[in-house]
């Protein structure tokens, strides 16, 4: 299986770049999955990718799941930039929110049909 | 042209049985008849090929290792496993489901080939034999015949024809099992009805029942996970319950309307379960459904209990055991709310696991009534409970028919004549109907996203849903005119949604996708904004 190096420390990845456990998450991980190629192309994170990768960690320690897409464009308008919209999460997180944002927040991957 | 492959070289040791190349694959019609409109084929990473089967064609479907046996002491015990499996599957005290029609479809099938030819994923691959309904089938039965009649077991390949029961064997049937979506168009046209479909069900049984073997998102991110947290979207009571005051505000945001949805109301008609990946991916469709419910003045209620607020039950595509507790977890729930019916919202496979499979077990008490949510809706709409304006459907419209409600279940028509009576430029696809072709996610395949699969599902199993979507829209193919495919099945709106990211159809051809319910609520009168958010 893929590992994931950070401080020293070697963290389980599944074969799709998901952490295997999201307990191990905190942001010297999400940078270091951000900047991970084996599972699309780096991101460098701003201000505006924390705010939504924060959310994300939240919503899914509180309910167990990733927020609707729905429910995270909002967020984005009120917290982000006025403009947001799905496309807009797409320039942030090119292979968008699941495939991106959630790998970097450390969720496992979406599962069930979303 | 590479060699033709044989029944008996699954058998046959050999790095991959066969190698996809795109250009063998069906044709597609313009604008991706050029070369280069379509993403090309990859090649399975080489760490893959130690952990999991890539031996049938490099695509990973059973994505938990699987492990080649390190001596003959080991593969014979592998071969023992199986065969257990196999006298299981044909034992009256162990398949209580279909062990009748897998036998029949063993022993009659004529070997016509007539099936071939309705096959969407055999004709997608560009007809490639290892895809063929009747090639699966034929290593199942050859398998059967040799190693477990008495016949076979003197008289060898006389009777059964070759085939050597050995790891390749077994790996590469594991596989071949999650090629076919399950939409049984083979069983449709086959002359004495043998079906094919039924035996690659029976197969995934074989191997998830006896030998722990099931891709992931199926078994321990889906039913185990549903049985446990209470969906296979992970989502629980409380984020349900979330989900539900945040589609509330939305409504009232966008239509203006104040709709409180009716949770866990004892003593309502109708129990109406959805998908829970709707609640998730596509919330403007359990919307959509108070909307009319509540318009309509429907006595309904949802349930915020563990599995009663995820209809999908994913044992109906690999496992029996699985597909009745959660079958019984869905009529507990309904018994508790004392309800008169349960309705399935657009979920296909859970109108096949609730309305009809689960049919064998429910009785005496449990003998809920379960009905799809079509005729309801047709009947609201027909009464002229909304008030409707079509023009606010103008524009281009086709219909995708989920195969458990047309071929399985004879649901055709309400569907479509509500399309008729609300949307002025509906277009039906070809063939459609009972005769439809699956989406190329069904069985499970839409929501196994693991490695490579997604790229065989985009290319093979949902290549003729979209040269039928491409087709239904050539009139209007130019990207500036937007367009709608119906489709109202979360599994199938999943399938379709990455068909047309894979294919880029959104920006090069003006098409989206969504729910049947998006367009009645769109084609009402009092709401002023579109509801479908395309335009």
């Amino acid at each position: 299986m893929p590992e994931l190096e950070v401080k020293g420390k070697k963290l389980k990845l599944d074969e799709d770049g998901f952490l295997q456990d999201w307990e191990e998450w905190d942001e010297e991980v999400a940078e270091a999955l951000a900047k991970d190629t084996r599972f699309g192309p780096a991101i460098e994170l701003t201000e505006e990718h924390w705010k939504i990768i924060k959310y994300i960690r939240e919503y899914f320690l509180k309910y167990g799941v990733a927020p609707p897409i729905r429910m995270l464009v909002k967020f984005c308008k009120k917290e982000v930039n006025p403009n947001c919209d799905l496309q807009y999460i797409y320039k942030l997180f090119p292979q968008g929110p699941a495939k991106d944002a959630c790998r970097i927040a450390g969720l496992p991957k979406p599962t069930g049909c979303v | 042209m590479t060699k033709e492959v044989g029944i008996k070289d699954i058998s046959k040791p050999s790095k991959q049985l066969i190698k996809l190349r795109l250009e063998d694959l069906m044709k597609l019609p313009p604008p991706y008849d050029k070369p280069g409109e379509e993403p090309p084929l990859t090649e399975p990473k080489e760490e893959w090929r130690e952990r999991y089967i890539t031996e049938l064609d490099g695509y990973i479907a059973i994505d938990i290792p699987f492990d080649k046996p390190k001596n003959k002491d080991e593969e014979q015990r592998l071969v023992q496993r199986f065969l257990e499996g196999l006298k299981k599957l044909l034992d009256k005290e162990n398949n209580w489901t279909f062990l009748q029609p897998l036998l029949l479809s063993l022993e009659y099938c004529a070997k016509c080939q007539t099936c071939n030819e309705a096959c969407p994923i055999y004709l997608a691959s560009g007809r490639k034999e290892i895809y063929r309904p009747t090639y699966r089938s034929e290593v199942l039965r050859r398998i059967w015949k040799k190693y477990l009649t008495p016949a076979g077991k003197i008289f060898g390949k006389f009777v059964s024809g070759d085939i050597e029961l050995n790891w390749y064997t077994i790996a590469r049937l594991a596989e071949l099992a999650y090629r076919c979506t399950l939409c049984r168009r083979c069983t449709q046209v086959c002359p004495i009805g043998v079906d094919n479909g039924l035996i690659a069900h029976e197969i995934r049984k074989l191997f998830s029942q006896e030998m722990g073997v099931a891709p992931k998102p199926l078994h321990e991110l889906g039913t185990v996970q549903q049985l446990k947290v209470g969906s296979s979207t992970a989502l629980t009571p409380e984020g349900f319950k979330d989900i539900i005051e945040f589609i509330e505000d939305d409504i009232k945001e966008r239509t203006g309307k104040n709709i409180k949805i009716p949770v866990d109301e004892k003593g309502a008609d109708i129990l109406l379960i959805h998908n829970a990946g709707e609640y998730l991916s596509w919330p403007e469709n359990p919307a959509a459904f108070a909307i009319i419910f509540e318009e309509a003045g429907i006595s309904w209620t949802l349930s915020s209990e563990l599995v009663g607020y995820d209809a999908v039950n994913y044992g109906v595509w690999y496992d029996d055991v699985q597909l009745a507790r959660i079958a019984m977890k869905h009529v507990e729930v309904a018994r508790k709310l004392d309800v008169n019916r349960i309705v399935v919202g657009e979920c296909g496979h859970a109108h096949k696991a609730l309305c009809v499979v689960a049919d064998r077990i429910l009785v005496d008490e449990y003998n809920i009534p379960r009905e799809s949510c079509m005729p309801i809706l047709w009947d609201i709409v027909r009464k002229k409970k909304l008030n409707l304006d079509p023009e606010k459907n103008n524009f281009p419209v086709t219909l995708h028919d989920p195969c458990n409600m047309v071929r399985l279940m004879g649901i055709v028509e309400p569907q479509r004549k509500i399309l008729r009576e609300i949307c002025p430029q509906f277009r039906e696809m070809e063939p459609h109907g009972v005769y439809n072709y699956c989406c190329g996610g069904g069985s499970g395949f839409a929501i196994m996203t693991s490695m490579n699969f997604p790229e065989w599902r985009n290319k093979v199993a949902t290549r003729m849903k979209f040269k039928q979507i491409l087709t239904a829209f050539q009139d209007c193919i130019d990207p500036s005119i937007k367009k709608y495919v119906c489709a109202p099945c979360s599994n199938c709106k999943g399938a379709i949604r990455d068909m047309l990211d894979h294919y880029q159809a959104t920006m090069k051809c003006g098409i989206y996708y969504g729910g049947l319910v998006e367009l009645i609520v769109n084609a009402m009168v009092d709401i002023e904004e579109p509801f479908i958010e395309m335009f």
